[in-house]
């Protein structure tokens, strides 16, 4: 059987979007170790603000994603003081719970500010150029290009600054950092930054490829929820791994699975991954 | 007289939400498992139902199903809330030893899985198309009556939920029950008295599917139609915030909870007249259910009727 | 006759050793008192006999089967009842439901006869009851059947760990330091009650003690562990006066 190239790259592109995606999710899990179920509707936000700013306002697509990715960072913020703030004590369940209430707010207050229905950004058509018989866009470029960057700056910022690496420490075990003295709210604004910064631009990166909805970060939750738990729940490396396993393996499979089912791909990566391995690819999952 | 149709229509409505809270409450409530699935459930309810009762559709221009069996309708009721139960069994089978948010999100991945199927596979189920002309039960007999059919139903499904209550009541306060607290408490304890705790999660799970899957087959059956996208995963994050306003753990709570919500959602249908926003109001009643929740999160944990002092012990020496 | 029959049990975790070739005998209604400094491997021994851990190497023999492979429940059903170090009581239910989830064989927890109250589950359901009125009023806890485990004293939770166990009517009873933080009076008649039930119930007991004065009062043969392994076995005497156990007890103080 040979593989076509086009079912790669496509995969590369959704992978990027899932990688950067469950990069932000599975921060946010490391420091306050609970299922953000909102952080779908994050995503969805940041795609909107951008929205706003490129097709409604007019402005160039790069400002509308700084204003998105800035946006949604300080959305995040807000949220966080607003609502997860008042609940640090309590359990991971109840902090899914609260989420829950959160994403219902957000989803809804998306729909009642831009409708229901879905949008487009502005970017300039053109036929698809082709390279070696696979079809590309621009805006399948600029994600791959966007996440790349990501990444990296991620990869610096937790290896290198002394916040990053406090963060990391932090993820692996909080009380240890706690007793080392580490100021954990500070630890937590940095994560909300970090991860509603990370969301916004995942939403973007999924408004490009597909369609902006209220509901787009919901539905992409569940090959994001795979990517996360196969990398290792809590583990950067694992999520952006699981993110470009699950994003190559769900566009290569339509050479065997209808391609309406696609998504059970990554459902059956995620129950495998689960029964296999609980602890991640890399077996470093904070639990 | 329009007040009291309206009042009968969201009675009905609220009584098949309390039926997906009392299968919410054995799973949360009564074992702490986190099952994000219910959609599913009740998706399976319904669909089973209407496929069973419906007449094989006539070769027509959208006519893309094959199946229909023309049974009566309390087979279809049976075999749905069956089927769902049977559903319940095999997603909890593979997920139920996993640790709660795992647990939670495989749930939540199957029930999708799920919705993904009935979308797809149209020559069972009409696929994204509305699967249309289900049937009502009795709908002759009770033309017969001096009362409207909306009565009939409301009593049906007020009747359901009644027996509902006082079964899962007795199996949480009798000895079942007391093995899922106890799994609810401390996994480890029950195994350590010989609790068969695998089988038991799969029971509660396959029970509380099962409820939910009946309460899928009395919605078929009173709207008529169905289609794919009455099945997202909201209507169960709905029952979760039902079940939590309510107050997990009690039965009587859940049921208070899913009135509540289903008000919260229906109670700009009674303000007569054009309010501002009218566009928007469904909107505006979706984020209020999600400030109402996290208000009681906040200064009820324990929900309208739950037990704070059960909370409370079980929290004051950590853990 | 041997009821139960442990055989090269070793485990490992990680680097660390925490059992390493535990081999002993219970014979049928023995009193067998473990006893090893802190980090002996007692607990460790405890969760693999029961199947809380599974060994690295080695069998374990229950009532003339192997029962190396059986589920933690299933051990428990078959008669070996554990409690634990730590008292794992079920903080939202109340002492006479914690009681009342030890009894074994009960038909009412099927749903179906829980949910009709068929089968004769109310019936059961009273003698359960009786039962735990018997033991509670004992373990001075009867007073307080009403009250939410999770608001009980240390000690309390101890004791209704002890109360559930022995609901469970056991063949072989596995105490993890029973009776750490209980009363000197109320130990006292705990050990008479242990003596009784062995000879009333045909109870055989395995328990992992600190309180070396109860270990030589009521043990007909003790276990000494030191570093995951078996340094003394005999009667309370031998290894009492084996000097590898005090050298043992020393070498952990220091
Ligand atoms: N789950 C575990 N993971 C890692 N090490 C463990 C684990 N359980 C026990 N150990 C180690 O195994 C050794 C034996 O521990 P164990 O709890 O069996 O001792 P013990 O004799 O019961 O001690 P104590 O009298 O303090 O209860 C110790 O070094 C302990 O740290
Ligand atoms: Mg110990």
């Amino acid at each position: 059987m040979v593989l076509d190239p086009q079912f790669v790259w496509n995969g590369i592109v959704v992978g990027s979007i899932i990688s950067v995606s469950a990069l932000g999710l599975t921060l946010i899990f490391g420091i306050l170790n609970f299922i953000n179920i909102a952080y779908g509707d994050y995503m969805a936000t940041g795609a909107y603000l951008a929205f706003a700013v490129n097709a409604q306002m007019g402005l160039p697509l790069a400002v509308a994603i700084a204003a998105g990715v800035v946006g949604m960072a300080a959305g995040a913020v807000l949220i966080d003081k607003l609502v997860f703030e008042h609940f640090r004590t309590s359990s991971p369940v109840t902090l899914l719970i609260v989420s829950i209430g959160i994403a219902f707010f957000i989803r809804n207050l998306i729909r009642a500010i831009w409708g229901p229905s879905g949008n487009f950004y502005d970017v300039p058509i053109e036929a698809n150029p082709n390279l070696f018989g696979v079809r590309y866009s621009v805006e399948q470029l600029s994600i791959i290009v966007a996440s790349l960057l990501l990444l990296t700056a991620v990869y610096v910022l937790l290896r290198r600054t002394r916040i990053g690496i406090a963060m990391r420490a932090a993820s692996d075990d909080r009380t240890l950092t706690r007793i080392r003295g580490v100021d954990t709210e500070r630890l937590v604004l940095y994560v909300w930054i970090a991860g509603g910064a990370i969301a916004g631009l995942g939403g973007i990166m999924l408004g490009l490829d597909a369609q902006i909805r209220p509901n787009m970060g919901f539905t992409a939750l569940i090959p994001i929820f795979a990517a996360t738990i196969l990398g290792g729940i809590g583990d950067p490396k694992g999520a952006v791994a699981g993110g470009f396993a699950i994003g190559i393996l769900q566009e290569v499979s339509v050479v065997v699975v209808p391609s309406e089912y696609k998504f059970a791909v990554a459902l059956a990566a995620l129950i495998v991954g689960l029964l296999l391995r609980p602890d991640g690819l890399f077996g470093e999952a904070t639990r | 007289m329009a007040l009291l149709d309206l009042l009968l229509v969201v009675g009905i409505i609220a009584g098949v939400y309390s039926l997906l809270a009392i299968g919410m409450n054995m799973h949360w409530g009564d074992t702490g498992l986190l099952n994000f699935a219910h959609a599913a459930f009740f998706a399976v309810g319904a669909y089973t139902s209407a496929i069973l009762t419906t007449p094989t559709p006539e070769a027509g221009l959208l006519a893309e199903r094959v199946v229909g069996f023309d049974l009566p309708v309390a087979v279809g009721i049976v075999a749905g809330t069956v089927l769902a139960a049977v559903l319940g069994f095999v997603i909890a089978t593979t997920s139920v030893r996993l640790e709660g948010d795992y647990l939670a999100m495989v749930t939540l991945s199957s029930a999708e899985l799920v919705r993904l199927v009935i979308h797809n596979e149209a020559w069972l189920t009409t696929g994204a198309q509305t699967l249309k002309n289900i049937p009502r039960p009795m709908e002759s007999t009770v033309a017969t009556l001096p009362v409207s059919y909306d009565v009939f139903y409301f009593l049906l499904v007020w009747g359901l939920v009644g027996v509902c209550y006082l079964l899962f009541e007795r199996m949480s306060n009798g000895p079942f029950g007391r093995v899922l607290h106890a799994i609810r408490e401390n996994d480890d304890v029950a195994l350590a008295l010989g609790k068969d705790v695998t089988q038991f999660k799969l029971k509660s799970f396959a029970i509380g599917a099962g409820v939910a899957g009946l309460a899928g087959t009395l919605w078929a059956h009173y709207v008529y139609a169905i289609s794919p996208v009455m099945f997202l995963p909201s209507i169960t994050f709905l029952i979760w915030a039902a079940v939590i306003i309510g107050g997990a753990g009690s039965y009587a709570g859940a049921i208070v909870g899913a009135v509540v919500i289903v008000l919260l959602r229906q109670v700009t249908r009674f303000i007569p007249g054009s309010v501002p926003f009218s566009d928007q109001m469904s909107y505006l009643r979706l984020m209020l259910v999600g400030v109402v929740l996290v208000a009681v999160l906040y200064y009820r944990p324990e929900g309208l009727l739950g037990n704070a002092e059960r909370l409370q012990a079980g929290t004051s020496e950590g853990d | 006759m041997t009821l139960l029959s442990v055989d090269g049990l070793r485990k490992t975790f990680g680097g660390i050793v925490a059992v390493e070739d535990v081999s002993f005998d219970v014979e049928r209604q023995d009193i067998v008192g473990v006893i090893g400094p802190n980090g002996a491997g007692k607990s460790t021994t405890f969760r693999l006999l029961t199947g809380f851990h599974t060994p690295d190497a080695g069998t374990v023999e229950f009532d003339g089967e192997d029962v190396t492979d059986l589920s933690p429940d299933a051990r428990a059903r078959k008669g070996m009842i554990r409690t634990f170090q730590i008292a794992q009581e079920l903080t939202g239910m109340s002492v006479m439901q914690n009681m009342l989830l030890a009894a074994q064989g009960h038909p009412g927890e099927r749903a179906v006869t829980s949910a009709l109250g068929i089968g004769g589950t109310s019936a059961f359901e009273a003698d359960q009851r009786d039962q735990a009125e018997e033991l509670l009023q004992l373990l001075e806890l009867w007073e307080l059947r009403d009250e939410y485990a999770g608001n009980l004293s240390g000690g309390q939770r101890k004791l209704l760990e002890l109360g559930r166990s022995l609901m469970a009517d056991p063949d072989l009873l596995l105490l993890d330091e029973p009776m750490a933080g209980i009363n000197p009076d109320l130990t006292d008649r705990l050990l008479e009650r242990i003596l009784e039930l062995r000879d009333e119930r045909d109870m055989t007991f395995l328990f992992v003690e600190h309180d070396i004065d109860a270990v030589m009062r009521v043990a007909d043969t003790v276990v000494g562990m030191h570093n995951g392994a078996v340094l003394s076995m005999g009667t309370p005497e031998e290894v009492q006066s084996d000097d590898r156990m005090l050298e043992a007890y020393l070498g952990g103080e220091v």
